[in-house]
């Protein structure tokens, strides 16, 4: 199987959908020529030319709004907004016209439209560059949100999402972009709605999604020299959630901690906890422990961004938690 | 300068120990050495003396069961303000269980049932609060208000799981102790009480019964025959003619002095195996930690049913004593025994145990180890039977004995020739001499 970084795993699936059908453009500040601030569509612009691989003004309502235009005229787009902090300004094209079409229409117009994005912590961008937004979208209904963590998991869902009939927020993180992953040698397309265990176990479920699937699996390891053992589910795909592996796992393991880089009030975890508490409540040991990143503006200063997001050893100490005795 | 009564330790071993009640109230006079209260420890009930002679200012522990160090009264000067000592106290009282620490708010006299029942305003230990959620680090944590203590220890606290098995399996979460954070019972610990023996065979409960609680005395015999259950045992049986056994003891009390204590068969018997196990020390020894103590005296253990359950109050040095002073010391112990009055001196020491149920007319029974002694023995009643002397069958006095032996401190053979000189010495008591 040959391996990719998590940056060529979305180039690869970007290009291949160029490649093979002629409905889908991408659309996004600096992603032709310069190849994207992170450089996710180098190359793009040489195979596929200007009318394909399209720069925008620094317009995040007009990059979706134009999105939304050309999906309901049956094109498959997909749009960058280079930073998740910028989607505030596409908010009002996403919340309210994207997502709602489909339904107010009675079904007779899809937005099969594809929003990449990235953010996360971890490199100094400071408050405005590096939020985890994710939890905002998962309360829309007619959207659809995905948070992939590794490079086959991100070629495979980004796959799924372009060919999605439904407006998709797809989620990448900053620091992923260089991790190597072994991916299939053929894309195979990723259901949206299925999470993946990474790591069995039975004392412990740990769901992760992003970066703390890593950081979540480092835990793991150091849990199980203490004999504590750890179960790492991701739910990749955040709407729709795959209530029943994760709550399967639970029921497994009878206790559970949830972990993600965005702050944990209001965040993806709650949501987690409260699926799980009325799906497991009878199976459940502990209380569900939640780590996310400290509840304040992200600190420019590198010490200080390290310690108000979380990392393994947080993940462990709520692991520990959860088996703690009296 | 007013001083702290502490839980004394009254023997080794002891942690801790029961308050039974106070036989001076708040503001009486103490002298030293006076007694200050009933202390029920796992083996005697024993009246505590004061160490120090003054005004008893305040009764910090009321009852209950309390660790050896918990200060339980404050005794100094008629009128000194106790107040800083006595929140030093408290604070180190600190472990002492709620039920207890409660009562340190009682009011002076004896609190009527309404106030007893009444919310105490100040509880000394308020719970901890919830562990901080380490990953809302940062975050404005709304104060929680604390639940009232008192809701607090009435309601178990057991996890969701903990509480679907004990449905499932018809445990009672009451009674299980929880291991989880802040003593949460969790699902381990309901399964752990669900596969233990006793309370998983409970039969429905029956309209008409008695529930007892366990006094501390009847949960050390219960603990510690359930321990002396996983020695190796093996038990060796002789019957032995008592027609000289008994007429030496009815010579004894014809020859006995007025104003003494009347020799029982017992007394004589304790005598003789006292002779006995001098002169096989495997069977007058301990095994304590893989070792084996081998005693030169004889310090016999006499099983005797107290009020509270079954006591071993010692007789010292039983080999070298007169069957006059083991019957007076026999009386003794078995008096105060009755009266709950032993103290835990009466029952350390013993290197073996005599347990006697002749006097009910049970004619041999097996008698369970007492440890850390290797060898009990059980003497049935003296009856009449049919024996053969010499080719023809006479009817005789016998008595029979069993020896229980720890097989991981004696051999069948030891046991056995401990056992044949007992016999020997029953037959004919000069033989000890």
């Amino acid at each position: 199987m040959p391996e990719l970084t998590y940056r060529e795993a979305v180039r690869d699936a970007l290009g291949k959908a160029l490649r093979e059908d002629d409905s889908v453009f991408i659309m996004g500040e600096d992603i032709a020529e310069m190849g994207g601030s992170m450089a996710v569509t180098q190359g793009l612009l040489e195979e596929f030319g200007p009318g394909r691989v399209r720069n925008t003004p620094i317009s995040e309502m007009a990059i979706v709004g134009s999105g939304i235009g050309a999906a309901i005229q049956g094109m498959r787009p997909i749009v960058e907004i280079m930073y998740e902090d910028f989607l505030t300004i596409s908010m009002e094209q996403l919340v309210n016209q994207a997502a709602k079409h489909r339904t107010m229409s009675g079904g007779q117009v899809k937005v099969p439209l594809t929003i990449r994005t990235q953010g996360g912590a971890g490199w100094s961008p400071g408050a405005q560059h590096a939020q985890q937004l994710e939890a905002w979208f998962v309360h829309v209904p007619g959207l659809k949100v995905i948070f992939a963590s590794t490079p086959e998991d991100v070629r495979g869902l980004l796959w799924s999402a372009i060919y999605d009939d439904n407006p998709v927020v797809f989620f990448e993180h900053r620091t992923l972009y260089p991790i190597k992953g072994e991916v299939p040698d053929e894309l195979e397309p990723i259901p949206l709605g299925k999470a993946r265990i990474h790591r069995e176990g039975s004392d412990v479920t740990v769901v992760a999604t992003g970066r703390l699937v890593h950081e979540s699996l480092q835990a793991a390891e150091e849990a199980e020299k203490d004999g504590i053992s750890v179960e790492v589910v991701d739910p990749r795909t955040l709407l729709p959630l795959d209530e029943e592996a994760i709550v399967g796992s639970v029921r497994k393991t009878t206790r559970c901690v949830t972990a993600h880089e965005a702050v944990t009030r209001g965040g993806f975890g709650a949501e987690l906890a409260a699926v799980i508490q009325h799906g497991a409540f009878d199976w459940l040991d502990a209380p569900i422990e939640r780590v996310g990143a400290a509840f304040a503006p992200l600190a420019f200063a590198p010490g200080m961004e390290q310690w108000a997001v979380p990392h393994a050893d947080d993940v462990l100490a709520a692991i520990r938690r959860t088996v703690a005795r009296s | 300068m007013a001083t702290e009564v502490k839980l004394p330790r009254l023997g080794q071993g002891m942690e801790s120990g029961t308050i039974v009640r106070w036989l001076k109230t708040e503001g009486e006079a103490v002298a030293k050495g006076e007694p200050l209260f009933e202390l029920d420890t796992d083996k005697v009930t024993q009246e505590v003396e004061a160490d120090s002679a003054g005004t008893l200012l305040k009764i910090v522990v009321s009852d209950g069961e309390v660790d050896v160090g918990t200060t339980v009264g404050i005794i100094g000067s008629e009128g000194e303000d106790v107040s800083a000592l006595l929140a030093d106290a408290q604070s180190g009282n600190g472990d002492v269980p709620a039920a207890t620490a409660e009562t340190t708010a009682a009011t002076p006299e004896p609190a009527s049932a309404t106030e007893a029942a009444a919310p105490r305003q100040a509880e000394p230990q308020p719970p901890p609060p919830p562990q901080a959620d380490s990953s809302a680090q940062g975050e404005a944590v709304a104060a929680q208000p604390a639940p009232p203590a008192r809701a607090e220890s009435e309601r178990v606290k057991a996890s969701p799981l903990a509480r679907r098995i004990a449905r499932e399996r018809g445990v009672d979460l009451a009674g299980i102790g929880g291991t989880g954070p802040e003593g949460r019972v969790i699902a381990e610990d309901v399964e752990r009480a669900a596969s233990a023996p006793a309370p998983a065979a409970a039969p429905a409960p029956l309209q008409d019964v008695e529930v007892v609680e366990l006094t501390s005395t009847r949960k050390t015999i219960a603990r510690r025959l359930t321990e002396a259950w996983s020695a190796p045992v093996f038990q060796l049986t002789v019957t032995a003619d008592a027609t000289e056994l008994v007429a030496t003891r009815e010579r004894m009390v014809e020859l006995m002095r007025e104003g003494y204590t009347k020799p029982t068969v017992s007394d004589v018997l304790t005598r003789l195996v006292a002779a006995a196990l001098v002169r096989h020390r495997p069977v007058n020894a301990n095994f304590v930690d893989g070792k084996l103590h081998r005693f030169a005296a004889a310090n016999v253990g006499l099983a005797v049913a107290a009020p509270a359950g079954l006591v071993v109050p010692v007789i010292r040095n039983a080999d070298g004593k007169s069957v006059q002073q083991i019957a007076a010391d026999r009386a003794d112990i078995v008096s105060r025994a009755r009266d709950g009055k032993l103290q835990l001196a009466d029952l350390e020491g013993g290197t073996f145990t005599i347990s006697n149920l002749g006097m009910y007319g049970i004619e041999e029974f097996v008698a369970v180890l007492n440890p850390p002694q290797v060898a009990i023995l059980a003497v049935g009643s003296i009856e009449d039977r049919p024996t053969a002397i010499d080719g023809v069958v006479e009817i005789v006095p016998t008595m029979t004995m069993t020896l229980t032996c720890d097989h991981r401190a004696i051999d069948g053979s030891e046991g056995a020739e401990f056992l044949r000189d007992v016999k020997a010495f029953v037959e004919s008591p000069a033989l000890a001499l």
